[in-house]
């Protein structure tokens, strides 16, 4: 089968990778980089673990050709914390206990992410509709809602001291 | 409580929070070895079948295709539980859409999806048994026509399509009915159910050239998956070792032996790694779900709402292998007899063989479907004498000193705490509050299930510690509770202790990730390590500081007495120096809890060890067009004990409403002419962040007598009422009273229009 060289601009740094123009995004990740922050699940777009952040955009790695991303910015949970210091929502997972077994919660941070970028000042109803594409068996969503309401307060306060 | 303390029942963090939200955390779906094929399962596309050809050899002759295995290649070995019926593929006759027919290595899984397609199978369909009904009926088809001579523990009590009956008998049921103003009875259904984990079952397996396979896997249980692989591969358990490196939910899933045996198989044949991962279509038509059930309930009531008499019977539709049903089966008559003091009881448990995949434990094994029946009828009862539900429990409810139904006594009963407190938080005494908005009420008891459990804790050189259990982390932090009881014994911080698990090589044993028990046992078991590392570290210390060991006491990361100190850390490097470093076993099983033999026939679970009991209150709306359910609020009061950790508890309650409320409303596996018509997650519904409300956690303190500082079992329990307390709820908001499960919208809209059945 005939590969495609792909220049994918994933967290900051350019990787060349050389795959098959049918593979995903999610499994160039995993299988290819070893970014397995990334998780995998059903492969059908319906359960969200697999979310990445594509141009700031939150969507499912899994039914996303690896070939659509070149030229494209592309972060995983690997990209969030730098040297070590978390984000402000990862340090909100932690602090609240909406960590569990955590295999939905690189996911759930990226899909949470995007909707802070996009609306700073979120309301409960408008944090669980945006993490409604994100399945979670163990939390119930409640102290994953509560970690993204503190989160986007200590946000807003960053910004007016700033 | 009184005790004062510094870690333990602290909401600290748990310890392995950092790799989880950064996505270094490896979980078995994650794992990779250099060269690694791929493997995957050919599954049976007939419900009954005689399997009378398999050719693989257009398989084989496809690019990547490494090896194709079939039940040829193995030995005939059964294997499972309580019963040992299972085999790793169909040999000749299969008898579940879904069962392994053949198992195919890879270089990609694409290749090995493509042989997969290419493996020939002829199958002479055979008469099917789809139902309890269908399996029950006399002259029923035989699932297995050699059950008797299936190798199975000598209690069980079998006959044919029934593997397992077990049962209460306490009293006189004709006297008790007799002496009954009301006798009641109803019968109650309830659907398959998955677990739901988000990781699906994976697992590596590769052998090194001395014959021995590790397997990496993220099941609940690796002593037991360790002993699975023996019996199948006939090797000594020495020679296999299983390693969880971490693991994305289980609920009771992960339980039983799933991918680990072909992902060895097709390694040993190939000799290469060999990854096996499920996919969701698998995941719902072939792994380990929730039995669907019919209960019937009997039950007499006095005038003024005293119960004199229960009989009680609940089929556990467990598939065509007995999977966990014997023991679901037993677990359930306790459930059935309610947390009330009932004189006379005859309670059964059946599991049923039918041609569907094969049943598991999920989270509280048939705590749901007992629970739903028995607080419906409740409830149900309590209407038809003109009574409170709330009123009607109390009267009835166990209370401290009182006998379980098996004549065990309890101990630390917070029950009529926790019916009280959530009724107050809900409001209970407006319990419709407007039209079509109502409240209800369940409450439950259930085990912490006992095991043994072993861990070494060993102090570091730099005075930090090491504790190293056999139990898996699943995602409770049950292991940072118990290493929240360590620290606290041992005078350290929470931060100082790093955790080694699950690994049947390295790890001391332990009975695994199930049945509410790992923080209460392992807790127990760093507990009586701190008493031997005592002995140690006071043994050294005296020496050191010219004090009498009696002295001695453990504070600040140092021993200490009479203004002397010395820390941990030194006496660890003094141990190294001289005496082969600090280390201690530490082991722990639940005492037996002693109850009435004659009460019992043919049960493997006769008594609740330290058991918890809990009250479920729910506010809801019906919309009366298109019977959609809208919960406005849900109160959990459970006595956990002493909570160890209190934030994670309430997260234990929190998802387990939300399982729970998943099962009450909207999830079910839809089987039609023995195949799953929904095997994937658009149309099996487990709810989203948008379905859940906000759950209110009430922590109820009656102290066990054997848990650490009191904790008694708290993950299974918060998943058990909830389908009774929203069936309460929409009758309470309606009028319509639904006995079935899932709850859909359209069963509540058929029955306000009067149509369908309930």
């Amino acid at each position: 089968m005939s590969r495609l060289a792909l220049s994918l601009r994933i967290n900051g740094v350019t990787h060349d990778v050389l795959t098959e123009p049918h593979r995903t995004l999610l499994d160039v990740l995993r299988d290819d980089l070893g970014l397995t922050g990334t998780k995998e699940n059903c492969l059908e777009a319906e359960c969200g673990v697999c979310t990445i952040l594509l141009d700031g955009r939150a969507v499912n790695s899994c039914i996303l050709l690896a070939a659509q991303c070149q030229g494209r910015e592309i972060v995983t949970i690997e990209g969030l914390a730098r040297a070590g210091v978390f984000v402000p929502l990862q340090q909100a997972f932690v602090d609240h206990g909406a960590v569990q077994c955590g295999y939905c919660i690189p996911g759930m941070i990226l899909a949470a992410q995007a909707y802070l970028d996009e609306c700073p000042e979120p309301t409960d109803d408008g944090i669980r509709e945006a993490l409604a594409g994100n399945l979670c068996r163990c939390t119930g969503y409640q102290k994953i809602t509560d970690a993204v309401t503190a989160a986007a307060r200590g946000l807003a306060r960053a910004r007016t001291t700033q | 409580m009184s005790i004062e303390t510094r870690v333990v029942g602290k909401s600290l963090p748990r310890l392995d929070a950092a790799g989880k939200v950064t996505g270094t955390a490896v979980y078995a779906a994650d794992f990779a070895l250099p060269g690694m094929l791929h493997g995957k399962i050919l599954r049976s596309r007939e419900p009954h079948a005689r399997l009378v050809r398999i050719d693989a050899g257009r398989a084989l002759a496809l690019p990547g295709v490494r090896a194709v295995i079939t039940a040829t290649d193995v030995l005939d070995v059964r294997y499972g539980g309580g019963l040992k019926d299972e085999t790793v593929f169909a040999r000749d006759r299969v008898r579940y859409v879904g069962q392994p027919v053949a198992a195919v290595a890879a270089t990609t899984r694409e290749a090995a999806e493509a042989a997969l397609a290419a493996i020939d199978v002829v199958y002479e369909p055979l008469p099917a048994v789809l139902d309890l009904e269908a399996a029950l009926a006399p002259g029923a088809p035989l699932i297995h026509e050699a059950w008797q001579t299936y190798t199975a523990i000598p209690i069980l009590h079998r006959e044919g399509n029934v593997c397992q009956r077990a049962r209460i008998v306490v009293g006189d049921m004709e006297r008790g009915f007799a002496e009954a103003d009301r006798v009641f009875e109803h019968e109650f259904r309830t659907a398959m159910v998955h677990q739901g984990y988000t990781e699906p079952r994976a697992a590596v397996a590769a052998w090194d050239s001395a014959g021995q396979v590790t397997v990496w896997s993220n099941t609940q249980l690796p002593f037991e998956i360790q002993n699975t692989l023996a019996e199948i591969l006939a090797l000594p358990p020495s020679k296999i070792r299983v390693i969880v490196p971490g693991i994305g939910g289980g609920f009771g899933g992960k339980l039983r032996v799933g991918v680990e045996h072909f992902a060895a198989l097709l390694a040993r044949r190939t000799g290469r790694p060999v990854k096996v991962v499920t996919t969701s279509e698998e995941e719902l038509t072939a792994a380990y779900p929730r039995q669907g059930t019919r209960v019937e309930l009997k039950t007499g009531v006095t005038r003024d709402g005293r119960i004199t008499a229960k009989e009680g019977r609940i089929w556990f539709d467990t598939g065509a292998f007995a999977g966990s049903g014997p023991g679901v089966a037993s677990v359930a008559t306790l459930v059935l007899a309610g947390p009330y003091r009932i004189p006379n009881l005859l309670l059964e448990g059946y599991a049923v063989y039918t041609n569907k995949t094969n049943c598991g434990s999920f989270r509280a094994p048939s705590g749901p479907q007992s629970n739903f029946a028995v607080e419906s009828q409740m409830d149900m009862i309590a209407d038809a004498l003109g009574l409170d539900p709330l009123d009607f429990r109390l009267k009835n409810i166990v209370r401290e000193g009182d006998e379980g139904p098996t004549g065990q006594v309890l101990e630390a009963v917070g029950l009529e705490e926790c019916l009280r407190r959530a009724a107050d938080a809900i409001g209970w005494r407006d319990r419709r509050p407007a039209p079509g908005r109502g409240k209800g009420l369940a409450c439950g008891w259930w085990t912490t299930t006992g095991g043994s459990s072993g861990v070494y804790v060993k102090i570091n050189p730099d005075g930090s510690v090491a504790m190293n259990t056999g139990a898996a982390e699943i995602g409770t932090a049950a292991l940072t509770g118990a290493a929240q009881v360590l620290a606290e014994e041992l005078g350290v911080d929470l931060a100082d202790i790093s955790v080694v698990s699950a690994d049947t090589f390295a790890t001391p044993f332990d009975f695994g990730a199930q049945g509410s028990r790992t923080a209460f046992a392992v807790g127990n078991a760093c507990r009586a390590a701190v008493a031997d590392l005592r002995r140690q570290l006071f043994g050294l210390a005296a020496a050191q500081l010219g004090v009498d060991a009696e002295a001695l006491t453990l504070r600040d990361k140092a021993v200490v007495a009479d203004g002397k100190r010395i820390a941990l850390a030194e006496l660890a490097r003094l141990s190294q120096a001289s005496g082969g470093g600090l280390i201690a076993h530490g082991t722990f099983i639940a005492p037996p809890t002693p109850y009435d033999a004659k009460r019992v026939e043919a049960h493997v679970y006769p008594a609740f060890h330290s058991p918890s009991f809990h009250a479920h209150a729910v506010d809801l709306s019906v919309d009366r067009e298109t019977g959609e359910v809208t919960v406005h609020r849900y109160v959990v009061a459970q006595d956990v004990g002493f909570a160890m950790n209190p934030r994670y508890i309430e997260g234990q309650i929190e998802g387990g409403v939300a399982q729970g409320l998943g099962q009450a409303l909207s999830e079910e596996i839809v089987y039609e002419n023995g195949r799953v018509l929904n095997p994937n997650l658009t149309d099996y519904k487990m709810p989203t962040s948008l379905d859940l409300p906000r759950v209110e956690s009430i922590l109820v303190e009656h102290p066990s007598l054997v848990g650490p500082y009191g904790a008694k079992g708290v993950g299974e329990p918060p998943n058990i009422e909830p389908p009774a307390a929203v069936a309460n709820a929409v009758a309470a908001a309606t009028g319509v009273r639904i006995t079935t499960l899932p709850i859909t919208a359209e069963k509540i809209a058929l029955a306000l229009r009067g149509e369908g059945p309930a």
